[in-house]
């Protein structure tokens, strides 16, 4: 393994304060949020995990090997398991068509996604046009995306995962904003932990 | 490219502001260096951002102070030369013989014989810059081939047309073989390549309307152009760079890069949508 301070970015002789606001800083960089449905996401989880054993190697190293680690990386593994291991295409469908094309989709193979949902689908419901929309996001047709997307959420307006997507869209992205840079649209940090509230949210939609 | 990737100088240090003109300063200095004189008129912004992308981590090359014919008395700082340097020297040149060349097919007759004299200025370095770069020139050329196509049919297809331009931006990065790195940038080419292809359209739209030319905005949208709209999508595809950004090892110019794709960018989108952008070029059109 790398050395864990060099992962962090910090001297071994930080203090534990500093070490835990470098951690702090690298996993709001590399959170599920700022890529979620991105190709990248695969890479960014690698990070993810890379600073989490870091953090986890120094807190047991300082703590004498005595399993205080455990403790203060609760809330990185808990990115770790609900971020990046439930990935939205994930999400169950009773249509086993639809299945086999999310299924596609995971697996990164969009072209073949693209021609189940162009020529083999049953029908144009809510589900198609939210798959279709995802086979446009992954391949960076953000235009097309946003109105299957939005497609989709008039067709089922109940749907949680469709009105999360939308959400995205119509924010513009979510990515991570090193500090001394504004959001220049004027959107603040709130809206950034908004995949975490929007599922809190009576109306399942941004938390601003 | 078009000169809209460049830094928000607010933002920058002095010292950082005087790097980033040593990667501007150099890139020209290496144009002179393998096409002559006469290149050093394609220089653009957006090259020196592909330059600083393009470096590998380590130790950057000295920058020292050199004169030119533009500077004849105060020297300018310059970055030595370096692979990645001439790598965007050659595609520059490329891509200018390309854009002169639709300057032939869409000027008026004034700016027609401008571009065809600038086109034959360019002529042997172009050749030049072929030989060097085979792979990239084939891919230029396919992917403006199937924008023309596009245009002229006059697609409503905003991320049809998008994409084959972002696709020619892809193909500025030659591959490291590392998928860690290749991916990341290559994601993040796509999508400045496609914000560069809407912030023209959305700058052009006017120029178009008088001249009744085809635009990909005005054919998407219509009559009513939903500038919202544009600026979530086009930040959209900036908030994407950025989350590729970060995933990309640091090299010796993060902090530019990163000042170029969180302030750079997002202030001249602004201006672009707000139609203060390039307010002396408005000028003369008024």
């Amino acid at each position: 393994m790398n050395d864990p301070y060099r992962v962090l970015g910090v001297s071994p002789n930080a203090s534990d304060e500093e070490v835990k606001r470098a951690y702090r800083e690298l996993a709001r960089k590399y959170h599920p949020d700022n890529y979620q449905d991105n190709p990248l996401a695969d890479l960014a989880e690698e990070k993810m995990k890379e600073i989490n054993e870091a953090y986890d190697a120094i807190t047991q190293q300082r703590a004498g090997g005595q399993g205080y680690g455990g403790q203060s990386y609760g809330q990185a593994q808990s990115y770790g398991a609900q971020g990046y291991g439930g990935q939205s295409y994930g999400g169950q469908s009773q249509d086993p068509f639809f299945q086999k094309v999310r299924q596609c989709i995971q697996a990164g193979n969009l072209d073949a996604a693209e021609r189940l949902l162009t020529q083999e689908a049953p029908a144009q419901n809510a589900e198609w046009h939210f798959l279709l929309g995802a086979v446009c996001y992954r391949r960076g047709w953000l235009d097309e995306a946003r109105q299957h997307y939005q497609t989709a959420v008039q067709m089922d307006p109940g749907n949680l995962e469709y009105r999360q997507a939308y959400a995205m869209m119509s924010q513009g992205g979510y990515a991570y904003r090193p500090a001394g840079y504004n959001a220049a649209n004027g959107c603040d940090d709130c809206c950034r932990t908004y995949l975490c509230v929007s599922c809190l949210t009576p109306w399942g939609g941004p938390c601003c | 490219m078009f000169g809209y990737v460049r830094p928000h100088r607010a933002q920058l240090a002095p010292e950082a502001w005087a790097r980033y003109q040593g990667v501007y300063c150099g890139l020209c200095h290496c144009l002179k260096a393998r096409y002559g004189q006469a290149a050093r008129f394609v220089l653009q912004y957006d090259f020196a951002f592909l330059c600083m992308l393009l470096e590998p981590p380590g130790e950057p090359r000295p920058i020292r102070p050199r004169r030119c014919a533009v500077h004849p008395l105060d020297p300018r700082p310059c970055l030595e030369p370096s692979p990645a340097m001439e790598l965007c020297a050659d595609e520059s040149v490329i891509l200018a013989r390309y854009k002169l060349r639709d300057g032939v097919a869409d000027e008026g007759p004034a700016g027609r014989l401008g571009c065809r004299c600038a086109a034959l200025l360019l002529g042997r370095a172009y050749r030049w810059a072929r030989a060097a770069r085979p792979e990239f020139d084939r891919r230029a050329a396919a992917c403006l081939e199937e924008l023309d196509r596009l245009e002229q049919a006059g697609s409503p297809q905003l991320d049809r047309c998008a994409d084959a331009f972002a696709r020619l931006l892809t193909a500025a990065a030659e591959p490291t073989g590392d998928e860690a790195v290749d991916r990341p940038r290559q994601h993040l080419l796509y999508h400045l390549g496609r914000w560069i292809y809407l912030i023209d359209a959305v700058d052009d739209l006017d120029e178009d309307r008088r001249r009744g030319r085809y635009n990909p905005v005005a054919a998407r949208f219509g009559e009513r152009v939903e500038r919202d709209y544009l600026d979530a999508t086009m930040g959209h595809s900036l908030a994407l760079c950025q989350s590729a950004f970060q995933l990309l090892p640091q090299n010796a110019w993060a902090d530019l890069l990163e000042n170029i794709l969180y302030a750079g960018l997002p202030s001249v989108q602004q201006l672009v949508l707000e139609g203060r952008w390039n307010p002396k070029k408005r000028e003369k059109r008024a």
